[in-house]
């Protein structure tokens, strides 16, 4: 159906979201509030490595579906990378339909801010002087 | 559980199936050898056609106890508001420009009032109190000597309310004011008696009462100083207040359902009754649920619920496979909060976690039953997602 507001994987990632949740000491954590979004990430690091995401969300199908998305794609992969996390990315491979941006990019700032909040070592590939 | 393989449909007040007694009328009129013709044509098989629709205008005439020729056929409600508003503001426009209706009817009605608004007409926005109700002394307080026309939707398509339009038409009737009603909703599930009725103008539409989409009708009283221009040109069908070849086979599929429905009204508002009571026992102990609408003064085909610390939008996409209606207005596309709740004191939020349960002829306990345990599921889960979030 053309007319569904929700692709199949959008559906796939609302309905079985098991990244919904808290973990039980995070190394960090980041709550925003918006008048239509409330969001809130958690993580554990070891080593640099991000080895556990939760989220909690109050909003539409598309932001916690980006969340999942954010947190099923980000298990497993260097801190560092949330502090570039963009909303882009999710956006186009849900996809999220133009007029939800705003919401998407309460999850950007939010990874982001969840990046900050964590000692993410330098990239080793640059020139950190 | 009336329902298809995927889905468990209680949506009955956005439109209904049609009732196969209808659709067997309807369906010899179609084809070669059936009553096809077109009911304008002099010849036999025109006057044959002709005979179909006077006898449905018959019997959508007894169902609202009006006279056959007080009655124009239209495409639906929309068309008909349109003409009973826009038309009567234009015919007794050199007397007075001053209208009046409220926020919290369907956007066919309001919309045209906003359009009207922008042609030089006036118009005062009565709000209703918190159950949903106009004040009938709030509405004769408003009237003013050039005031034309009241509309007043008689069951509210959102929350169910039903206004006590005799009592309001008795206000307009003393103030030779022209009193229009939107009776989308009720035709054929309330009793109407509109020769005893002060009502001047009635929309009403097939759709909603297991008729086929695409007819309506427009009720214009007989009497002195009501009357509507037309809208459209050409023809000369109906008087000329709604030109265009009759519609034969939807027009008597509309006289048949309104047959169907005045005999089988009293039995369909009592199981109706018993839906409505049974979805609302079942949901009525969650925190923070709320009933839209005065339960005392709506009609049971309809329940429309809100519910603190639930996303509306995805609350409806959880209680799939259910097929309800959203408070995010009447385009479900919308995600402004429905101008109905909104005038009954809801906050944006509770008006945007609202769910319309609506029930039918089909509809049975089990649909409703599966609705409750849906329902319970759905808020549990958004619930559990959003837990510990701080507004």
């Amino acid at each position: 159906m053309t007319s569904d507001p929700y692709s199949a994987r959008v559906r796939e990632l609302f309905s079985g979201a098991e990244h919904a949740g808290d973990l039980e000491k995070p190394d960090a954590r980041v709550q925003i509030s918006e008048q239509d979004v409330r969001l809130a990430l958690a993580a554990d690091i070891d080593d640099d490595i991000i080895v556990g995401l939760r989220f909690r969300a109050w909003g539409c199908p598309h932001l916690l579906a980006a969340a999942e998305a954010f947190c099923r794609a980000y298990e497993g992969r260097p801190a560092r990378g949330l502090l570039t996390f963009g909303a882009a990315e999710i956006m186009q491979t849900l996809p999220v339909p133009r007029e939800k941006l705003g919401r998407i990019l309460v999850l950007e700032d939010a990874v982001r801010s969840l990046g900050q909040s964590v000692r993410v070592s330098p990239d080793p590939g640059k020139d950190t002087d | 559980m009336n329902s298809d393989a995927d889905i468990v449909y209680l949506d009955y007040a956005a439109t209904t199936p049609v009732d196969p007694r209808v659709i067997d009328v309807m369906t010899p009129l179609f084809g070669t050898g059936g009553d096809f013709a077109n009911p304008s044509s002099g010849h036999t098989a025109g006057r044959r056609a002709m005979a179909r629709v006077e006898r449905a205008t018959g019997q959508l005439a007894e169902l609202l106890g009006c006279r056959e020729s007080e009655l124009v056929w239209t495409s639906g409600a929309t068309e008909s508001d349109n003409l009973a508003i826009t038309g009567a503001a234009r015919y007794r426009a050199d007397r007075g420009r001053h209208l009046i209706t409220m926020p919290t009817e369907h956007k066919a009605v309001s919309d045209v009032f906003a359009r009207l608004e922008k042609q030089g007409f006036e118009v005062s926005w009565l709000y209703p109190d918190a159950a949903g109700l106009l004040d009938p002394a709030e509405l004769e307080a408003a009237i003013r000597p050039d005031t034309q026309l009241v509309s007043i939707m008689h069951v509210n398509n959102e929350t169910g309310v039903i206004q006590d339009i005799e009592a309001l038409g008795a206000v307009c009737r003393a103030r030779d004011v022209l009193f229009h009603v939107d009776a989308a909703q009720s035709v054929g599930k309330l009793p109407l008696d509109l020769g005893s009725m002060p009502i001047d103008l009635l929309s009403t539409t097939a759709h909603k009462i297991y008729g086929p989409k695409g007819i309506g009708a427009l009720y214009v009283a007989d009497r002195p100083g009501c009357h509507v221009e037309p809208l459209i040109f050409g023809g000369g069908q109906q008087g000329g207040r709604r030109p265009g070849t009759l519609a034969v086979p939807l027009i008597a599929g509309f006289g048949a359902a309104a047959s169907v429905a005045m005999a089988e009204m009293q039995q369909d508002r009592e199981h109706l009754q018993a839906l409505n009571d049974r979805l609302w026992q079942g949901i009525r102990d969650l925190a923070g649920v709320v009933r839209n609408g005065g339960a005392d003064c709506t009609f049971p085909g309809i329940l429309n619920v809100s519910i603190e610390d639930v996303e509306g939008e995805s609350l409806l996409l959880a209680l799939e496979p259910l097929c309800v209606a959203t408070g995010s207005a009447c385009n479900s596309k919308s995600q402004e909060a429905s101008p109905v709740l909104r005038a009954l004191g809801r906050s944006d939020l509770l008006a945007q976690s609202a769910v319309r349960f609506s029930f039918g002829r089909p509809t049975t306990r089990e649909a409703v039953d599966f609705a409750v345990v849906r329902y319970r599921e759905a808020v549990a889960r958004l619930r559990s997602i959003a837990t510990g979030l701080v507004a």
